[in-house]
């Protein structure tokens, strides 16, 4: 994998990683508590550490809530589509629901709900779904007027109009969306595990905080972020094969 | 193919636009009233913006008349919209095919849409696909394809349907001279073999007497300038046909020496 990255990626790694080793080194002369900068070797140590079950846990609630997220959004999607006036009261409500920040939906699940993985799974969906469904009716109104004319002309069932010829068309742009949400979900379950789970990489972050463990913040922050990177490359591959009919 | 048991009978059809913008409204199509019978391969002919797309989308059945009617039997296209699936297929000006398909999957698409078996639809569609010279393009997406190919592909959609009624509108006006010309002539071929009511739209006066043995003139609002069945006339006679047609369209009025 790391053969395939650019050279300049591979460079500005090193690089990063050489100016936060001398700065490591650095850090007591400059009158900066060593635990703030830990060594290369003191993160790799905190790498070792690492639990794959919090990993799994909370790989799990992203795909479990991005999956609903979608099911939700899409859904909803295709009944603004379908109704002028189902639009015109939901469009604000999906407006207002995006424009809520995350904290306050972690808030309000903290006070609304009991069950944790509840909790993060509310403030996941309440937050990916709305990007979920602006998107995908987005997409869906750019559908080729020319193709909707063509397919209706041999009168399909509202159910073959959607499966035939709606989603194979906004299937590209769907794989857009969920690179984009994906992206947010990994950010916002990290915050919604830091209030109240007992797992998951958010919660071990709040652990390595109290114990002011700079290394252990840094090593999972690190994990999280490969897990991003892998789950995206996973999408591009997926995309590159449904998407085949365009290269 | 069974063919068409029941004449295309336009009544009276009026079909009137009003815009969103300014509140005017547009006639496309004034008190149109024309038969075309079982098995005839008519081709409407007039100039851009004469309404001959509006009366296209309401033989389809995607638009609804302001006044008049269109009948096939005792049913309406556009109110027994259902009742004519499998029963009418088009062709339009751009191939239209899903990019997401394959050529074979583009022909199966309207025998899927009424539900018959998935070997009869692959044996089908190949068989359309074979009878258009594509069989070695089965599996290629249409952005592989060139323009003739791609309308061939869209032939064979509309043919693969077998259905009683055939609509073209402007189907081979976006090709080469030399594609259009054996397309049209496939277009005919087929539309006999298959005892097909075939209906060509064309604003081009020689693709309309390439193609039909009976020419329509639309004048303004698809007013009926002119209807004329080639049989009647010598292939001699066609050069004054021609000029007769033209004058019809630039004058907007019969031209006398149509009649026949």
């Amino acid at each position: 994998m790391i053969s395939s990255l650019p050279r300049e990626t591979i460079i500005s790694i090193v690089l990063f990683a050489v100016v936060w080793q001398i700065m490591s080194y650095l850090a007591p002369s400059l009158g900066i508590p060593a635990f703030a900068i830990p060594g290369l070797g003191r993160i790799a140590e905190s790498l070792t550490k690492i639990t794959p079950l919090d990993v799994a846990v909370t790989l799990g609630r992203v795909l479990l809530s991005l999956v609903v997220s979608f099911v939700i959004g899409l859904l909803v999607a295709v009944l603004m589509y379908l109704s002028g006036s189902v639009e015109k009261y939901l469009r604000p409500m999906v407006r207002i629901l995006m424009a809520v920040p995350v904290v306050s939906w972690i808030l309000f699940a903290v006070l609304w709900f009991k069950g944790v993985e509840f909790r993060i799974v509310f403030v996941l969906v309440v937050v990916c779904a709305p990007v979920f469904t602006v998107d995908a009716l987005d997409n869906m109104r750019e559908v080729s007027r020319d193709l909707k004319q063509m397919i209706r002309s041999f009168r399909p069932t509202p159910l073959q109009f959607f499966h035939k010829l709606m989603l194979p068309a906004i299937t590209p742009g769907i794989i857009t969306s969920w690179k984009i949400t994906l992206s947010l979900a990994i950010r916002v379950v990290t915050i919604a595990e830091l209030v109240g789970a007992v797992t998951g990489i958010g919660h071990q972050l709040s652990v390595a905080q109290e114990l002011f463990s700079v290394a252990d913040v840094f090593a999972w922050t690190l994990v999280l972020v490969i897990l991003l990177f892998l789950l995206e490359a996973l999408l591009v591959q997926l995309e590159t094969r449904v998407l085949r009919w365009r290269a | 193919m069974s063919g068409l048991s029941a004449p295309i009978e336009i009544s009276g059809l009026s079909k009137v636009f009003r815009q969103t913008t300014s509140g005017q409204s547009i006639v496309a199509i004034d008190q149109l009233t024309l038969r075309i019978d079982p098995g005839e391969l008519v081709a409407i002919v007039g100039k851009t913006g004469c309404g001959k797309s509006t009366l296209f989308d309401l033989l389809i059945g995607l638009e609804h008349p302001t006044a008049g009617s269109i009948t096939i039997g005792t049913k309406t296209p556009y109110d027994d919209f259902n009742a004519f699936r499998g029963k009418i297929a088009t062709i339009f000006q751009q191939d239209r095919l899903f990019p997401w398909r394959s050529a074979l999957d583009n022909v199966k698409l309207p025998l899927e849409l009424i539900g018959i078996a998935e070997d009869v639809q692959q044996e089908r569609a190949m068989t359309w696909l074979k009878r258009l010279g594509l069989e070695k393009f089965a599996n290629a997406y249409p952005r592989e394809l060139s323009g003739g190919m791609r309308q061939r592909v869209a032939i064979a959609r509309a043919f693969a349907v077998q259905p009683e009624i055939l609509l073209a509108d402007e189907s081979f006006s976006a090709l080469d001279e030399v594609t259009a010309n054996e397309l049209r002539k496939t277009f005919v071929e087929l539309a006999r073999e298959f005892k097909s009511t075939a209906i060509l739209i064309t604003h081009q006066l020689e693709e309309a007497m390439a193609v039909g043995d009976r020419i329509v003139v639309f004048g303004k609002s698809a007013t009926l300038l002119a209807d004329i069945r080639m049989m009647d006339w010598d292939r001699a006679d066609y050069p004054l046909l021609r000029e007769g047609i033209q004058n019809t369209l630039q004058a907007n009025a019969p031209d006398p020496r149509l009649r026949r």
